[in-house]
């Protein structure tokens, strides 16, 4: 079995991107059930729009339940449930045994555990299989010699995290947000208090200087360890963040799509080409999490809390003309001519070109691509396909 | 309903008895998270049988996050609890329910995870399978009753009283800080004078506390249940009152407070600040803005 590269998407477009830049299948939230409550946007009609969209191209669709229930939530659930059956999704991800029994009761359903239950052992893994769960996603926590045990172990499939944010705490075992500010951080509220500032004191001593006390942690990158996933042969690589662009979408799962590739291929490239693709996307700072062990302070994020930002994303590809050899490009950050460009294609191309000049559907040339949204006009002897990303090179 | 206390020291058993106790819960070497005396196998047996021999009930306290490295480990308590015929083990990780099962022990279990514990239907599905479940920290009082009616076949219990963690980080958050500020280090793991203050808001200090497992960061005001007991008293069968950072003076009389009625009046008396009712009447929101105006 081929070790599946898992994409995250918060809305059809992106899931759609995630699938054409080398997914094998996207994870999404519904409006109800679903921890990312903001990231979440699909109704039944979307899901059904994109399963069939991945159906078409034998790339599968999973759908996020992985809320912790009250009994207010419930409300819905069975319906809602047998509107997914029919729909044909691939799986469910759950964490609530609500959810489970009623899945395994009144549907044909793949069940997934979400890792919101921090499953990491074995044991849970074999227990949860019994109880008819195909999948298991394990915690955040779990080191690379770990998983490597658990998959020696387990009846059940695993998913592992390779990239992008990590909760500070054990998935699913966190009130900060709760008791803070009253939002239930599982149940898709969550306000990232861990990544809030704070003195630290120690008895009435200040031991930290103007509120540089951070629990933040950088975000996962796992290029190091990929080949030692594979070799595992876990069931899925995954990937996180719902809520994160279409350029991070494209880069982050054009890269390991990449990686698996060559792996399969028998022909890695130096790990130095794949960090450098994925450098490209908007990450935080990241590192290894767990996958070596304990954490050090070499994984935790201080004095740099944002997204670093990134302008190299300058256009989206909308189509090619080719009567004029021409790209039409929706603007999404600053250029002008004479910048060099980098053009990424769904399958995997790369091509470069120098902007000669930029002009407007009117076809008035400008000066600049400087209007977000905007559609344009660029030069280019090679035909280039929509939804490819358009970089400029710094 | 029965107290539930924590144990500190051998030496105090008798007088947790005197002053009320219905069940001593131990700390387990190695498998309890905030330790306050963790036990290795031999004290866990002499402490358990000097309990007995008391006609008291003990329970083990099982709290860590199961990793794939303790299943060996945990196969060894658990087959000494087997062994003792041990009253019931309050977990965290449903992985020593699983566990648990393979000894014959899964109606010995008490599942209390913090945060999972919150709708009737997990009542319904644990019901019959194991000992009891602790209700989650973050749901309303109505939601308590509500999940108790729900099913009578599961014994039902609450973490009522204390300072109740809310955050468990695998991260040894403390030390990692003193390594990035290049502090001198001292004794950090398992020190409880360590607190976290906001920045926003004045004067709002959360303990923080880093251990063999990692690091926990817990609410600011204690939580009391005086008056929400009179609800649930006949509902629920423990009531497991929380140790950490409370002084033994402080311990004993909670202790009396939640068993008599003049005791609980000396005790609003003696201890009036700090203390709050969790999230009794204070339901969460989803989104922002759901229910509450900022």
């Amino acid at each position: 079995m081929l070790t599946e590269l898992l994409a995250p998407a918060g809305n059809l477009y992106k899931a759609k991107i995630a699938l054409l830049y080398g997914a094998d299948a996207v994870y999404i939230g519904g409006k109800q059930f679903s921890l990312r409550a903001r990231a979440s946007n699909f109704d039944l009609s979307m899901i059904d729009e994109l399963v069939g969209f991945a159906h078409e191209i034998n790339k599968k669709v999973y759908v996020t339940m992985n809320m912790v229930f009250h009994d207010e939530d419930v409300y819905g659930l069975e319906d809602y449930l047998l509107g997914l059956d029919k729909i044909g999704v691939d799986a469910i991800i759950c964490s609530n045994m609500i959810v489970i029994e009623k899945a395994k009761l009144l549907t044909n359903l793949e069940i997934h555990l979400s890792t919101q239950f921090s499953l990491t052992n074995s044991a849970l893994a074999n227990y949860f299989y019994d109880q008819g769960v195909k999948r298991v996603v394990l915690s955040r926590e779990a080191s690379l010699e770990e998983i490597k045990m658990i998959q020696d172990q387990s009846k059940a499939d695993l998913e592992v995290f390779i990239h992008g944010g990590m909760c500070v705490s054990y998935s699913g075992r966190c009130t900060l947000s709760n008791y803070t500010v009253l939002r239930d951080a599982n149940r898709g509220g969550c306000a990232h208090t861990c990544r809030w500032l704070y003195n630290l004191y120690q008895g009435d001593k200040l031991i930290s200087d103007d509120y540089d006390f951070q629990m933040s942690s950088k975000d996962l990158e796992a290029t190091n360890h990929i080949k030692d996933l594979l070799e595992m042969k876990v069931s899925s690589l995954k990937v996180e963040g719902r809520m994160k662009s279409i350029h991070y979408i494209a880069t982050v799962i054009n890269t390991y799509r990449m990686m698996i590739d060559d792996y399969q291929a028998g022909c890695m490239r130096p790990i130095d080409h794949y960090q450098n693709e994925i450098k490209k996307a908007e990450n935080r700072l990241t590192s290894h999490g767990f996958f070596e062990g304990d954490t050090t302070v070499e994984q935790q994020l201080y004095n740099s809390r944002s997204e670093v930002p990134t302008k190299e994303f300058v256009g989206l590809v909308k189509a090619y003309d080719k009567n004029k050899k021409e790209i039409i490009i929706q603007q999404r950050n600053y250029f002008e001519p004479g910048d060099r460009l980098e053009i990424l294609m769904p399958d995997k191309t790369i091509i470069h070109l120098k902007t000669q000049t930029i002009k407007d559907e009117e076809d008035t040339e400008l000066d600049a691509a400087r209007h977000p949204l905007q559609t344009i006009r660029i030069s280019s002897p090679i035909e280039v396909v929509e939804n490819s990303m358009v970089r400029k090179i710094t | 309903m029965n107290i539930v206390a924590r144990l500190k020291t051998k030496d105090e058993i008798s007088h947790l008895i005197k002053i009320g106790t219905d069940i001593i819960m131990l700390d387990v070497s190695g498998f309890t998270a905030k330790p306050i005396n963790s036990l290795d196998q031999k004290e866990f047996t002499h402490i358990f049988k000097e309990i007995r021999e008391k006609q008291k009930k003990v329970y083990a306290y099982m709290n860590k996050m199961i990793h794939e490295t303790d299943l060996e480990q945990l196969r060894s308590w658990i087959s000494l609890f087997s062994e003792l015929d041990i009253d019931g083990i309050v977990i965290n990780d449903f992985t020593v329910y699983v566990i648990a099962e393979e000894y014959g022990l899964g109606k010995k279990i008490i599942y209390q995870p913090g945060t999972m514990n919150t709708n009737s239907f997990d009542a319904l599905f644990l019901a019959n399978k194991m000992k009891g479940m602790t209700l989650s920290k973050e749901i309303t009082l109505d939601e308590i009753v509500e999940i108790i009616k729900s099913t009578s076949e599961i014994e039902y219990s609450i973490v009522g009283h204390g300072f109740i963690d809310m955050f468990y980080s695998k991260r040894k958050l403390i030390t990692n800080y003193f390594i990035h500020k290049q502090l001198k280090v001292n004794q950090i793991k398992n020190n409880h004078q360590f607190v976290l203050e906001e920045k926003t808001r004045d004067s709002i200090y959360y303990p923080i506390l880093e251990d063999e497992v990692g690091t926990h960061i817990f609410r600011d005001k204690k939580l009391k249940s005086f008056e929400e007991m009179k609800i649930l008293e006949d509902m629920i069968s423990d009531f497991f009152i929380e140790r950490l950072f409370i002084d033994d003076e402080e311990y004993y009389d909670t202790i009396r407070a939640y068993i008599d009625n003049e005791a609980r009046k000396k005790f609003e008396k003696k201890y009036i600040s700090n203390f709050n009712s969790g999230f009794y009447y204070l339901p969460t929101e989803k989104t922002k803005g759901e229910r509450h105006v900022d």
